[in-house]
């Protein structure tokens, strides 16, 4: 398989810590939630060797970022060393004076906030008593200063009602130009509190179809890469390949759900190589002792996750005798790990098979154009 | 552009080989991203402030087969365009 020489970005879990303790939370109780947070230069160093690699895109993330006390210090070593950055946040934490920095770097592709909620029951429901108040703070902040804003909506029991009141708060009263969607899924925290905080069959089915027809109402302006705005669309695009008796959609039929490993490597507070930070028990190697290009090409544990394409989803007993085999991608890896214990594997969770034995709709096909 | 005119690359600049001798060109500052084909690339790679674009063509004809006649103008219009970007810029020749 063809790899480009070294990774297009990275993405760096600079903290361990965080000043929440989200129900859902996918970092701790993960193999990401380590005790010690490297020191400053250490990263500093790395981010020579990520110039050195032509790396174009730092993520930061954590853990919550901002908790880092020298994040200042950190920013001007990705700016010197000729990279862009992205933040990913719970907002609580951004002040006027750290959105004026982050705009004045002139090097930040946007701060990712997480909204959960149009109001403070919902959204503080998983993520504690006022939040809310706190991260809309923190957007007008970097609103004020220029810096773009994207907001992550992360689905769950207590604000699965409220996803058209969200669309109005964010597309309509602050403005955005979109928001993306995900749901709580069995990963860290979420795992001890599954029954509380993910979606049950009918309420995901519930989120599939409000999600499409608000994407639909304001033009697209609300995406996803997983959960159930994604799992609504691939879901239907499947159904009717099927229905039509397509012999395939190119790309499906093996392990193809995710790409990240193509392009970006992931590093955990503690500085261990990992192939994403959803799959952090993977341990890669370590930064600053460990050669990057080295660890990106060679490395027989990411090359088996890469390979995962090349498997065919009807090797697999899961799958025999499922119609949609042609057009499945057997979705995201991370998942089929916290579910099953194999990365290697199609998920359950996204399995539309399973959605629909379970007596789960889809939903009408016009609501697909936008 | 006068003859003596040294084109050099902006070194924030980052040059990114990916597969095949084929590159991007990536600008920190404004996040923009050019694909580069290996001919590109060995271009980018003599843009040192030493050489005139004519160098640079004597050098792409000593160092790689079938150049083609219209190579001169090709190259002129690259070097351009990657100035018009702000990705190159030139130093005159004091002697
Ligand atoms: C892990 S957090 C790190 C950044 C920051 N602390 C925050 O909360 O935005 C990144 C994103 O993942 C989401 N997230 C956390 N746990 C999740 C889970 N179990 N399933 C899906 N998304 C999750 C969060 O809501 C947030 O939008
Ligand atoms: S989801 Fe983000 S804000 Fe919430 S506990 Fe996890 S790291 Fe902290
Ligand atoms: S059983 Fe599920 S994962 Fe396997 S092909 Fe069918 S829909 Fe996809």
């Amino acid at each position: 398989m063809k790899v480009i020489r070294t990774p297009r970005s990275v993405d760096l879990a600079i903290t361990s810590r965080c000043n929440l303790r989200c129900a859902y939370c996918s970092h701790f109780g993960s193999a990401g939630d380590v005790d010690q947070d490297l020191a400053t230069e250490e990263w500093l160093r790395f981010f020579e060797e990520l110039s050195d690699c032509a790396v174009m895109q730092v993520i930061l993330e954590g853990g919550e970022p901002i908790c880092r006390q020298d994040l200042r210090q950190l920013i001007h070593g990705i700016v010197r060393n000729r990279m862009r950055f992205t933040i990913l946040s719970n907002g609580t934490l951004i002040t006027d004076e750290m959105a004026a920095f982050v705009a004045e770097t002139g090097r930040c592709d946007g701060v990712q906030v997480s909204i959960d909620g149009s109001m403070p029951a919902t959204h503080d429901a998983c993520r504690g008593n006022g939040n809310f108040e706190r991260t809309m703070d923190g957007i007008m902040s970097l609103s004020k200063h220029g810096v773009s804003v994207s907001v992550r909506v992360t689905i769950h029991r207590r604000n699965v009602k409220d996803l058209e009141g969200v669309a109005r708060l964010l597309l309509e009263e602050v403005g955005l130009h979109s928001f993306s969607t995900n749901a709580a899924s069995f990963m860290g925290l979420c795992r001890q509190h599954s029954e509380q905080v993910q979606l049950t069959m009918e309420e995901r089915a519930l989120a599939m179809k409000t999600l499409l027809r608000l994407r639909k109402k304001y033009n697209g302006r609300i995406s996803a890469t997983a959960g159930p705005l994604a799992e609504g669309k691939i879901w239907m695009e499947m159904e009717e390949a099927r229905r039509e008796g397509r012999p395939n959609i190119p790309g499906r039929g093996y392990l193809t759900g995710c790409g990240g490993p193509l392009n970006t490597l992931a590093v955990r507070a503690d500085g261990v190589m990992v192939p994403c930070q959803q799959m952090s028990h993977i341990e890669l190697g370590r930064i600053n002792r460990d050669d990057l290009r080295e660890v990106w090409q060679n490395h027989a544990e990411l090359r088996r996750i890469r390979e995962r394409r090349d498997i065919a989803l009807s090797d697999f007993e899961f799958c025999q005798g499922c119609d949609y085999i042609p057009y499945c991608t057997g979705n995201c890896p991370a998942l089929a790990y916290t579910l099953l214990g194999e990365e290697n594997h199609p998920s359950p969770d996204a399995c539309l098979r399973r959605f629909l034995e379970e007596g789960g709709r889809l939903p009408e096909e016009e609501l697909l154009a936008c | 552009m006068p003859e003596n005119d040294m084109p050099i690359a902006n070194p924030l600049v980052v040059l990114r080989e990916e597969f095949d001798d084929w590159a991007v060109l990536f600008d920190p500052d404004t996040g923009n991203a050019f694909g580069l084909n290996p001919t590109g690339v060995f271009v980018w790679k003599c843009l040192d402030g030493n050489r005139t674009v004519e160098d640079i063509l004597n050098t792409l004809q000593a160092n790689c087969e079938d150049v083609p006649k219209e190579a001169e103008q090709h190259l002129n219009d690259f070097i351009l365009n990657l100035s018009e970007q702000g990705l190159v810029g030139y130093e005159i020749r004091k002697d």
